[in-house]
């Protein structure tokens, strides 16, 4: 990279960032001191297997010292996103027609087939702007701003951490909050929840745009335990409120003795859906808390990253993550990094694979395999090396796999010789460049 | 209940239990090392936490729990 678009990547981002945090641009400082800038660079490929998502990704954070120990960090993201993503509807021995979320046409899925709504296709872009800096002798402030655009979705969010050192720096105790204000405006309007889809061209059951916030607080403590070993602590407390829900997400209303979902007639010189789908319905508030736990111990020259991180919320999701990373470096500028991942979650308490017909229709309600009793794995290998200049590469090859079971309290009739959960397999390609 | 715990692990830290564990300044050469680091990567980090919030009902514990996606 030639010093002339070193500067002007540096530019482009310093505008970026000013515009965020709203501050005076530090544009003629950065322009006399290019060099001063490190930036880390990733493309990304995350694909799932069959139709389904597919992203490509380009990353890049922006990094500057300034004197007296304060940093300027810019980051920037791009995704194109495109595929299939399962619409929460269950399988039938029947093909079944489906309005697509814009409410201006159909699409039919074959007999046996898990139902995919295939419109999806979006670009995203984020940035984020952040400013840190010592306070007094041992404290450390980090102040951040963040925003994202994709095509029925936007967000915004500041953020703030405190830090500070104790016990010669042994001992690191901090503090943060955030608040995201994100709004959506979903393609055809939002659906009035638990209501049906409708025939092609009728959106009497969609209304406008929705907000949903976000509050984040957490607090950690780093503790230096040996030459060789660090750990840190951490709990996070997150509330979240607003529209909730899914838009694009529907059950299907079933026969309640056959488990079939179902028929629908549409209306004549119209087109519609086949069968009876409702779109889903989640609560407007949700509180999480989480603890996580990390350790990083040194092994001559080999070094163990181990975290575990245990989560629960009001929905009754309980989940467990732990994910270990093992670097081994070889030759005078080489490293490979085996990692594994496991996750395993409970079930939301209004989670239902399909919708009976009998009974008053529960307040809420999603088949949102996201939110299902689902187990995961993460198999990587990651391959580093520096460059003569002190550059360096990285790519790293994964594998995801998910595999869920929904309760049997909740399979009916028919559905029990069915495959009810959309079982998941993602390749995670990233490729690295720091310089 | 585990903000209060929490709290009065980091109130035992600082009164005395951590005061007499960590290194003197001159024994941190490993500890300053770049892969010694909590976060190595923040850009694969950051990939990683979008990932999982996309397709996982958690996110957060390392940093902020996230957003800024129609994803989840």
């Amino acid at each position: 990279m030639s010093a002339k678009n070193h500067r002007s990547i540096s530019l482009i981002l310093a505008g970026a960032s000013c515009t965020l945090l709203g501050a005076a641009a530090p544009t003629k400082a950065v322009a006399e001191e290019a060099s001063a800038w490190d930036f880390n660079t990733s493309l990304l490929y995350y694909g799932e297997d069959g139709d389904r998502v597919k992203d490509f990704s380009v990353s890049a954070i922006a990094k500057r010292m300034f004197v007296d120990d304060r940093y300027l960090t810019l980051g920037l993201t791009v995704d194109g996103l495109t595929g299939a993503t399962p619409s929460g509807a269950i399988r039938q021995d029947l093909p079944q027609t489906f309005t697509r979320p814009s409410g201006n046409a159909a699409y039919t899925v074959p007999a046996g087939v898990l139902p995919l709504d295939d419109t999806f296709k979006d670009t995203r872009v984020a940035i984020n702007a952040s400013w840190q800096q010592p306070v007094g002798e041992s404290g450390l402030i980090n102040l951040g701003a963040s925003a994202s655009k994709e095509y029925d979705y936007m967000h915004l969010g500041v953020n703030a951490r405190y830090a500070r050192d104790f016990n010669r720096r042994n001992t690191t105790v901090s503090a943060g909050i955030a608040l995201s204000m994100d709004s959506l405006d979903p393609v055809g309007g939002a659906p009035t929840p638990l209501t049906p889809m409708l025939d092609v061209g009728d959106t009497s059951n969609r209304f406008g745009e929705q907000d949903k916030d976000v509050f984040d607080v957490i607090f950690g403590v780093t503790q230096v335990l040996s030459r060789n070993l660090v750990v840190q602590a951490n709990y996070s407390y997150s509330m979240s409120d607003g529209y909730l829900t899914d838009p694009y997400k529907v059950l299907s209303l079933v026969d309640a003795t056959t488990g079939d979902t179902l028929l629908r007639t549409p209306t004549p010189g119209f087109g519609g859906p086949s069968h009876q789908f409702l779109f889903e319905s989640r609560p407007d508030e949700r509180t999480k808390h989480s603890v996580y736990g990390q350790a990083k111990y040194f092994m001559n020259g080999k070094v163990l990253d181990a975290s575990y991180r245990y989560m629960t919320d009001d929905w009754e999701i309980d989940s467990h993550t732990v994910d270990l990373r093992y670097r081994i470096p070889f030759g005078e500028d080489r490293y490979i990094e085996p990692h594994l991942r496991f996750y395993t979650q409970t079930e939301a308490e209004f989670y239902r694979l399909s919708l009976p017909d009998t009974g008053p229709l529960p307040a809420f309600a999603s088949a949102d395999y996201r939110l299902g009793n689902f187990d995961a794995i993460t198999v990587g290998l990651k391959y580093g090396w520096q460059t003569r200049n002190d550059d360096e590469w990285s790519i790293r090859v994964e594998a995801y796999r998910q595999t869920g079971t929904v309760p049997s309290s909740q399979i009916i009739g028919n559905q029990a010789s069915r495959d009810n959960y959309p079982d998941l397999n993602a390749i995670i390609v990233q490729v690295g460049y720091r310089f | 209940m585990n903000r209060t715990m929490l709290a009065a692990v980091a109130m035992l830290c600082l009164g005395s239990g951590c005061a007499s564990m960590g290194v003197e300044p001159w024994e941190r050469d490993v500890l300053a090392k770049a892969e010694m680091q909590l976060t190595t990567d923040e850009l694969e980090a950051a990939t990683d936490d979008h990932i999982y919030f996309s397709k996982e009902a958690s996110s957060g514990g390392r940093g902020f729990g996230g957003g800024g996606c129609g994803c989840n």
